[in-house]
C-alpha cells in the first residue's frame, strides 16, 4: 500500500480530530523522548530490564484508559457521502495473501466463561438483529478511514449466548492466526458490532471475512478479523501486537 | 430457516465469493518473509504471528479450562 503524508491523511477532516491525532503524536513522540533520555546508551529492543518497565507503564496506561472510558459516550457517525473510497486495506501480509474462509463449512467457536458454548454458522449468525455504522477507523499508522459496516450488536450476542458480562476480558482467535483481545466494558458498548456487511455488501475477504469485530472507540488493531473463535476470560489474554509492546487498551 | 430465507442466503454467500474471486486471486502466505504494514520490528517476519499464536493458546488453554471447569462447579 502506498504510503501517505500526514498532510494527505488528515485533509479534509475536522479540525478537533487533527487537533486530536496531533495530540496523540505530540504525547508518543514526547514519551519517546522521554524514553531515549532514560536510556541513552541501551538497546532499547533488546534489554528486558527496560522492556518490563515500558510494559509496566503500559499496564498503568491500560488501568488509566479503562478507568476514563465512557461506556455511555459514543464515537462520531458519518453520512455515506463521507465514506472513504477506496477503503484501505492493512495487515501483517499482502492482499494476494488474504485468507480465504468457507463461508459453507464456517463455525463460530466460543469458549470460556459462556454458558452456550454451541458453535455458530453464518446463516444463524445473519438471523439475528442486524444494524449498520458509518464509523471512522483509525490506525495506529497515523491514517484513517471511514467506512460502513453491518452486523449484530456485540451486547445482544453476549446476552444470547449467555456470557459471563461479569468477566475482565474477551479474546479472538482468527483465520489468519492474530490473536487479539478487549475489556468487557467496551465489549458492552453500543457501537461495538459483530459485523458481517461492509459497504452494504457481504464482508469481503480482504476486509475480514466471514465476519469482523467492529469497534469504533478502539484503534484498527483491535478489531480483529476472519474471527473463527471467542473466548470470555478473567486470564489476561494479551494480543499479538499487545504482546510486542503496543498498548492493550488503544482506545481511539 | 425459511426457503426463501435459505435462498437468499445462498445468494449472498455466492455473491460474496464471486466477488473476491474477482478482486484478486489467493496465495499462501509467505511465512519467511518480512512482515507487511508499519506496526512491525525490521526483523519481524509474517510466519512470526502463527508462532506466536500456537505459543499463546498453549499458554492460555490450560487456564481457561481450569477456569470453565470453576465456574461450572459454582
Amino acid at each position: 500500500m502506498k504510503r501517505r503524508t500526514m498532510e494527505t491523511s488528515l485533509a479534509g477532516h475536522s479540525p478537533k480530530l487533527i487537533r486530536s491525532i496531533e495530540r496523540r503524536l505530540f504525547l508518543k513522540q514526547g514519551l519517546s523522548l522521554g524514553a531515549l533520555a532514560l536510556l541513552s546508551g541501551c538497546e532499547l529492543t533488546d534489554d528486558e530490564g527496560v522492556q518490563r518497565l515500558l510494559m509496566g507503564m503500559s499496564g498503568l496506561n491500560d488501568r488509566a484508559q479503562g478507568w476514563l472510558f465512557n461506556p455511555n459516550k459514543l464515537a462520531p457517525e458519518y453520512p455515506e457521502s463521507a465514506i472513504t473510497k477506496p477503503f484501505p486495506f492493512n495487515a501483517f501480509y499482502s492482499v494476494d495473501e488474504v485468507t480465504l474462509v468457507d463461508g459453507k463449512d464456517y463455525k463460530l467457536e466460543l469458549e470460556g466463561l459462556i454458558r452456550e458454548k454451541k458453535p455458530w454458522t453464518l446463516p444463524e449468525l445473519y438471523e439475528l438483529p442486524q444494524t449498520s455504522q458509518i464509523t471512522r477507523h483509525i490506525c495506529v499508522e497515523g491514517w484513517s478511514a471511514i467506512g460502513k459496516w453491518s452486523g449484530v450488536r456485540f451486547s445482544d450476542f453476549l446476552a444470547r449466548i449467555g456470557a459471563d458480562t461479569s468477566a475482565k476480558y474477551i479474546g479472538f482467535t482468527c483465520a489468519d492466526d492474530y490473536y487479539t483481545s478487549i475489556d468487557m466494558a467496551t465489549a458492552l458498548h453500543p457501537q461495538t458490532l459483530l459485523t458481517f456487511r461492509f459497504a452494504d455488501q457481504v464482508l469481503p475477504p480482504k476486509y475480514g471475512f466471514p465476519m469482523k469485530l467492529r469497534i469504533p472507540t478502539k484503534l484498527g488493531f483491535k478489531n480483529p478479523k476472519h474471527i473463527m473463535s471467542m473466548f470470555v476470560t478473567n486470564e489476561y489474554p494479551g494480543g499479538y501486537w499487545e504482546d510486542q509492546g503496543y498498548n492493550w487498551f488503544s482506545g481511539s | 430457516m425459511k426457503p426463501l430465507q435459505a435462498i437468499a442466503l445462498a445468494a449472498i454467500l455466492a455473491a460474496g465469493t464471486g466477488a473476491w474471486a474477482a478482486d484478486a486471486p489467493a496465495k499462501p502466505m509467505k511465512m519467511d518473509e518480512p512482515m507487511h504494514g508499519e506496526m512491525k520490528k525490521q526483523s519481524m517476519k509474517k510466519g512470526d504471528v502463527k508462532k506466536a499464536a500456537k505459543k499463546k493458546e498453549r499458554e492460555l488453554k490450560p487456564m481457561i479450562e481450569k477456569e470453565t471447569a470453576g465456574s461450572a462447579k459454582k
